[in-house]
């Protein structure tokens, strides 16, 4: 991640600590992980078009709460379009602010660019609708001030985000742990992207969530 | 807004964490960093040994539970199928397990009761939906999608083989086949952080499948192993270097520590630890480093691990049986530690994320397996202070009536389930 990216999650951490009362404390780590700051990443992504992302599956559109409480589609892609969606919650202690993060920087590299940005949605939806209602969802978009089409998305109910995480293989975990309360959701941190037929073009993991890489992919799909 | 000393530990915590896993486990996947409850070791059938047919075998690994050190459950796929490799998805719900004979894929569910895996699904058809790839043989998970290394290819049986990508749920997505002047394959590894992908060379199946002996004493079969390795941009899954590599390098093992760029792997025929290290000028270039014992007797290095802190690498031998433990911390100068034999054979070894337990097995293909008193068949535990390795349990698998041991993946009671016992653990795997 680019230096940028990383003070940006420091700082939507700490906005979401503030929303959501933050984690118990930190929980153990492994005893052999590197300490000290890991470096930048250190390569050019490689340029729009010269690689391809075939397709791997389709996701369907789904019903969901927007900030104002109202139901509104998670996807709404027409022909040409394509979308970054991101699952967090606001308790996320680390890997929630780091996509959100990312997102952020995308959301910025787009507002250069309104040609792109007139076909792309940046989606954020909240796995844990329990807590993260949608006023607390438009205090998360308040604070990242968004510049282009950026949809910040929870359920009802936490039976209603669960036909979501299937339909994209999103896997979670809820823990029940006494060290970290509240309630943990464990999870994968997984970025999709989706081209305007519903199709999976790319999923990216903490490892490789790069804003460079995700607009070169953008370029890349909305140019075939 | 408010910024804490504890989000900004989270933060950095989660950013180290990146690359960490498993010490040879994919950075894309779930990880299990205290004690495994399970070893799945994927166990190639015997003819006459109990069924007969390949299969996984799950052994109780955890000192605190009746089941430790015993076969806890089998599941039989019906065949023998040279069964090798295997891998998990990046959920860690399911074990990919491969023949490179057959190349038929099975698919276990470990999710559901990790102590009774449940074979799912069965990929028949890996030869004609990846246009004639041949041998499947790393499983390697990345997110939503499995890649894969193969060894041959159905045309000739030789070495020209390819990389195939597969969805979670078993559906082909393509095939790159490997660059002309590096048309084997073996291994592949990915270091995200570099955008970078390692890819190793062995032979193709019409030598694989054949009696060591009489490939051995065939110069010209001998010719068809590969001696390269390719670094490839992972993202746009290019080739963009050959690396020369005499003697089949096999397992590669990328540095974990994101400031460490450079990856090991053995050479089988040569006997020799070699270095793949990136350049200043972001390039890579190929170190000879070191002999695996006595290279004139044809030690033939297989199985390599790097501990979690990229400072030892465990070095399998398959003809003198030994394990070779080399301190890599200055990982162009690796220090021979502890040298010890194992068995009458070995090929695989795996360790736990902490490096304090130790897992071998014995065989290395049906056809290149020793006979007689050297020709055992064994899951061989042991405990690793840093200095020596002492013996915990094993389990005799021709005594088992099992077959012949090959690759062992962990797995953990709860660890999926979120119960409260593994509660800690599972937060752990963001």
């Amino acid at each position: 991640m680019r230096p940028r990216a990383r003070a940006t999650a420091i700082l939507i951490l700490g906005a979401a600590l503030a929303l959501g009362g933050g984690p118990g404390g930190p929980r153990e780590s492994p005893s052999a992980a590197p300490t000290g700051p890991a470096p930048t990443a250190r390569f050019e992504p490689p340029l729009p078009g010269s690689y391809e992302l075939p397709p791997f599956g389709h996701v369907r559109d789904h019903e969901l709460l927007g900030p104002d409480g109202a139901p509104t589609a998670l996807l709404a892609l027409g022909p040409g379009d394509a979308a970054l969606v991101g699952f967090v919650y606001l308790h996320c202690p680390d890997a929630c602010p780091v996509a959100m993060a990312v997102f952020q920087e995308v959301d910025r590299m787009l507002a250069e660019r309104p040609e792109l940005a007139a076909r792309v949605t940046l989606v954020t939806v909240s796995f844990d609708p329990a807590r993260d209602t949608p006023e607390r969802m438009a205090s998360l978009r308040r604070a990242l001030d968004p510049q282009g089409r950026w949809r910040f998305l929870t359920a009802a109910n936490p039976a209603g985000i669960e036909p979501v995480l299937s339909d994209f293989g999103q896997d979670l975990v809820r823990v029940a742990d006494a060290a970290a309360p509240p309630e943990v959701v464990s999870h994968m941190l997984k970025v999709f992207l989706v081209d305007g037929a519903g199709r999976l073009r790319n999923i990216y993991s903490s490892g490789f969530l790069d804003a460079r890489i995700l607009l070169n992919d953008l370029l890349t799909v909305l140019h075939e | 807004m408010r910024i804490t000393p504890l989000a900004i530990a989270s933060f950095v915590l989660c950013a180290a964490r990146a690359l960490a896993d498993e010490p040879c486990q994919s950075p894309y996947i779930q990880k299990l960093v205290g004690h495994e409850d399970y070893v799945y070791v994927w166990t190639l059938g015997v003819d006459g040994l109990g069924d007969g047919s390949d299969k996984l075998v799950t052994v109780g690994a955890n000192p605190t539970r009746p089941d430790f050190g015993k076969v806890v459950s089998t599941v039989s796929v019906g065949g023998r199928h040279e069964a090798h490799h295997a891998g998990f998805t990046d959920d860690r719900r399911f074990l990919w397990a491969g023949g490179l004979d057959t190349s038929q894929i099975f698919v276990f569910d470990l999710a559901t009761d990790p102590a009774h895996p449940k074979l799912v699904r069965t990929i028949g058809d890996f030869v004609e939906k990846t246009g004639g790839v041949v041998g499947p043989h790393t499983f390697y998970p990345i997110p939503g999608r499995m890649l894969i290394s193969a060894l041959s290819n159905a045309k000739d049986d030789g070495g020209r083989t390819a990389l195939v990508e597969y969805t979670n749920d078993g559906d082909f997505i393509r095939t790159i086949w490997m660059p002309a002047g590096a048309e084997y394959g073996y291994d592949v590894r990915v270091n995200p952080h570099l955008n970078r992908m390692l890819t190793s060379s062995f032979t193709g199946r019409a030598n694989y499948m054949r009696p060591l002996g009489a490939l051995l004493g065939d110069p010209e079969a001998m010719k068809r192993f590969g001696d390269t390795m390719v670094v490839w941009d992972f993202h746009a899954r290019k080739p963009l270097q050959t690396l020369k590599v005499p003697g089949a390098p096999l397992e590669i093992r990328w540095a974990l520590d994101p400031r460490h760029e450079y990856a090991f792997t053995s050479t089988a025929l040569t006997s020799k630890l070699w270095g793949i290290f990136r350049k200043q000028d972001g390039s890579f270039e190929a170190v000879e480093l070191a002999n695996v014992g006595d290279p004139a007797k044809t030690p033939l290095p297989v199985d390599i691990s790097l501990s979690s802190d990229d400072r030892f690498l465990f070095v399998d031998s398959f003809m003198d049986g030994k394990v070779r433990i080399f301190d890599v911390s200055e990982p162009r100068a690796p220090k021979l530690v502890l040298e010890k034999r194992i068995g009458g054979q070995v090929n695989m070894v795996s360790q736990s994320w902490d490096g304090k337990r130790l897992y071998f097995t014995s065989s290395l293909l049906a056809n290149w397996d020793k006979s007689g008193a050297e020709g055992e068949q064994f899951l061989r535990a042991f405990d690793f202070d840093g200095r020596s390795l002492k013996p915990a349990f094993e389990v005799d698998f021709t005594g088992s009536k099992l077959g012949r041991p090959h690759i062992m993946h962990f797995g953990r009671e709860g660890f999926l389930a979120g119960a409260a016992a593994g509660g800690a653990e599972v937060a752990e795997l963001n």
